[in-house]
């Protein structure tokens, strides 16, 4: 009897469990989506990159630029996790070097804590991306159009913030308005530190959705970088980025400005145009104009044209030739191209 | 012949007419558990908890908002109705989503699916067809999905 009675229970719980799964669509793997762990919250997935380059004053070379994890939980409570461990350069190779795991580097490129407070507001500790313009927060290879980077995008301020962010959205006009003011402390709290990180830093980034084509976005920060001299920077920005159907547009403009008698001030920007290629479903036409005001050296700029192939949302392959005058160091001429995948 | 064409011309242009317009979709009702105290709900904060940017109901329970399969055409209606836009045309949005941590509705198997799950789990939303809704759930409101074209 009690043999029976053990059958049945394990019988029945069999059938709730095949129960559960059957109402459940969910489980499967999404390329793009990450694999859900079952049901214990955990989302694992990343990206991948591998780029080409040939640029006109050095080196051909090849790379599996970012090879990067994504680990999420968030079990439907207050509370949930992210993190993004990256390998950097995994495998290179050059004209001057064969192919080898010799630039390979490890990085720890995001890794926070979320805490819901209410339905405006949510704090964030840990290292997140510094949400100065649009490009910075969603620079994956595989989000983007480029495989290049605008040099506003990164050049006048530390891309990772290791710290305290309140962010949320609240609704102005009908519409919606996101908010992030974060503080900074990396040169405390950060033990893998960023490229050029912040050596403290206060900002916010304001973004209004003036509709469900046209964001408008406006940043601030005040900083000090983590370099011999001890400089304050003032930074403020605008963004735009329009998006209809298959057509985008966006640009960011940066100023930065200090008090310090040997820094100079400089204005950055970049605006880009996306077109879908008449008569497919999958190729895209980009270009994009920058400049870029820098120091000990006169004002650069640089145009950009490129095609994108698009088979699926979380696939690219990108192809682009920049040109442009006093960009030899930032983003110098030649030809690249990369395939990116979101997985 | 001439009684032929009388009776062939008018079937021929209804059977046109009923071609070229569009048939009128099924209302979609929008469901809560029957505990939950919200009564009603407008389509924009609908809108915004299904793109997962409202995150908490009133009483600061999360929201866990379900969807249909994406090939279901009832999924393809309620997203034509909130976003004017198809599923697999939100998957860029899903994408820089996914990249900063947030994943997108919950997918069920099912209608039925939904209605349990919504019944038994607080803070979930969900849609269903009219005449699915029973006394495990409540309706907070109705959506009319345009055509698909």
């Amino acid at each position: 009897m009690r043999v029976f009675l053990f059958l049945l229970m394990t019988a029945l719980s069999m059938a709730s469990i095949v129960a559960g799964a059957a109402d459940d669509a969910d489980s499967s793997y999404r390329l793009g989506n990450g694999y859900p762990v079952s049901d214990t919250g955990f989302r694992i997935g990343g990206y991948a990159t591998a780029q080409v380059g040939a640029p006109h004053a050095a080196p051909k070379h090849f790379e599996i630029s970012d090879l990067s994890l994504f680990l999420t939980w968030d079990n439907g409570s207050r509370l949930r996790f992210f993190s993004e461990l990256e390998v950097g350069d995994a495998l290179s190779a050059s004209e001057q070097q064969s192919l080898g795991i010799q630039d390979a580097h490890f990085e720890f490129e995001r890794g926070y804590f979320d805490a819901l407070v209410n339905n405006n507001l949510t704090v964030r500790v840990g290292k997140f991306l510094t949400p100065v313009g649009q490009w910075n927060v969603i620079h994956a290879a595989p989000l983007v159009w480029t495989s290049s980077r605008p040099v506003v995008t990164e050049n006048l301020f530390s891309t990772h913030v290791s710290g305290l962010m309140l962010h949320g959205s609240v609704s102005l006009a009908e519409r919606q308005l996101e908010y992030s003011v974060y503080g900074d402390a990396s040169d405390s709290i950060d033990p893998h530190r960023s490229k050029e990180p912040f050596e403290n830093a206060i900002g916010a980034h304001l973004r209004y959705f003036l509709d469900d084509t046209l964001q408008l976005g406006v940043s601030f920060s005040h900083f000090a970088l983590n370099e011999p001299l001890p400089v304050r920077y003032y930074l403020s920005g605008v963004d735009v980025a329009w998006v209809y159907r298959k057509f985008e547009l966006n640009s960011e403009i940066v100023y930065r400005a200090s008090d310090h008698a040997f820094s100079e001030n400089n204005w950055q920007g970049f605006v880009q145009g996306v077109l879908p290629v008449p008569m497919s479903q999958h190729w895209f036409a980009v270009g994009r104009y920058e400049f870029f005001e820098q120091t000990l050296a006169q004002t650069g700029q640089v145009g950009l044209l490129g095609l994108a192939y698009r088979p699926l949302p979380p696939l690219i392959w990108k192809l682009e030739y920049q040109m442009g005058t006093h960009n030899e160091l930032l983003a110098p001429d030649g030809v690249s191209a990369s395939f990116a995948v979101l997985f | 012949m001439l009684m032929l064409m009388r009776i062939a011309y008018p079937l021929l242009f209804v059977a046109l007419l009923s071609v070229g317009l569009p048939v009128r979709a099924e209302p979609l009702a929008v469901i809560i558990a029957t505990a939950n105290p919200l009564n009603s709900l407008s389509a924009d904060a609908l809108k915004l908890i299904y793109q997962r940017k409202s995150q908490m109901d009133a009483e600061g329970n999360r929201w866990i908002p379900l969807n249909l399969p994406l090939p279901d055409p009832l999924r393809r209606g309620f997203s034509l109705a909130v976003f004017s836009m198809l599923p697999e045309e939100q998957e860029d949005y899903w994408n820089v989503q996914y990249f900063n941590g947030i994943t997108p509705p919950k997918v069920m198997a099912s209608e039925e699916a939904i209605v349990r799950f919504v019944a038994s789990t607080t803070g979930s939303i969900g849609y269903v067809r009219k005449q699915k809704v029973d006394n495990r759930v409540k309706v907070l409101l109705f959506i009319t999905p345009p055509t698909e074209k």
